[in-house]
């Protein structure tokens, strides 16, 4: 993993807006409404946590964890999605 | 559309006659199933037939007039009030994301918030919204664009 961030170059902005962007997309199709709120919840925290981030390296890392971390919602939005719940969660019928 | 396949199934004898709706020749097998059952609660399947159009009951203030310039546009500032947690007078169509506290970050929340309420996919003209009216007008286009 040193090596992975180590050769990615510090990402630009419009790459780390697409992975926010892909991330958010991702956390939309999961079933389970705790799920996906989490997701987004996290999602948002953790890159305003980074935002001001100088480093290029530190920068690069935490890219990279973004990446890895994109891979794995996908996979859980799959495996979710075979177990879904039938019943709806009471936070979305209220809208 | 999903109220057409619900369309009331009859006997073939009455269907030419009484179906001036149209498109329930397909129904020609369930009604050889369902017959005489189906008579009754012919009320009731057409009602079933429009509530199964909307699918989310939060669409409904949408489905309605979509093409609508000035709903698209209280909509986009009702959720971007409520995004940025100011009131809504304070949004114009004039006003810029950076103005109510938005960086490149927020924009993008408020982007993806747009398309999930109004179930599109703005994926290529994302990056220039700067005020609210660039968001209602992308919204508009995209829709345009699909429907």
């Amino acid at each position: 993993m040193a090596s992975a961030s180590a050769a990615a170059a510090a990402p630009s902005k419009p790459e780390v807006l697409t992975l926010f962007r892909s991330l958010l997309r991702t956390a939309r199709e999961f079933c389970d409404y705790n799920v996906r709120e989490y997701v987004r919840r996290r999602t948002i925290d953790g890159f305003r946590h980074n935002k001001d981030l100088a480093d290029p390296s530190a920068i690069s890392a935490a890219f990279s964890d973004g990446k890895s971390q994109l891979e794995v919602a996908k996979r859980q939005a799959v495996v979710y999605s075979l177990y879904a719940p039938e019943v709806k969660s009471v936070m979305e019928l209220k809208r | 559309m999903a109220s057409a396949s619900l369309s009331t199934p009859r006997l073939p004898a009455l269907q030419s006659v009484r179906r001036a709706r149209g498109g329930a020749r397909q129904l020609g097998s369930l009604s050889a199933i369902s017959g005489k059952i189906r008579l009754v609660p012919k009320i009731a399947i057409a009602k079933v037939g429009i509530a199964f159009a909307p699918i989310l009951v939060l669409s409904r203030n949408q489905i309605s007039c979509s093409a609508a310039k000035p709903d698209t546009l209280k909509t986009v500032q009702g959720i971007i009030a409520k995004q940025f947690s100011v009131d809504e007078s304070t949004v114009a169509p004039e006003t810029k994301f950076a103005d109510l506290g938005a960086d490149s970050l927020g924009t993008v929340e408020i982007v993806m918030a747009l398309e999930e309420t109004f179930r599109v996919s703005m994926r290529r003209g994302a990056e220039n919204i700067v005020t609210v009216q660039d968001a209602a007008d992308l919204i508009e286009k995209v829709k345009a664009g699909s429907a």
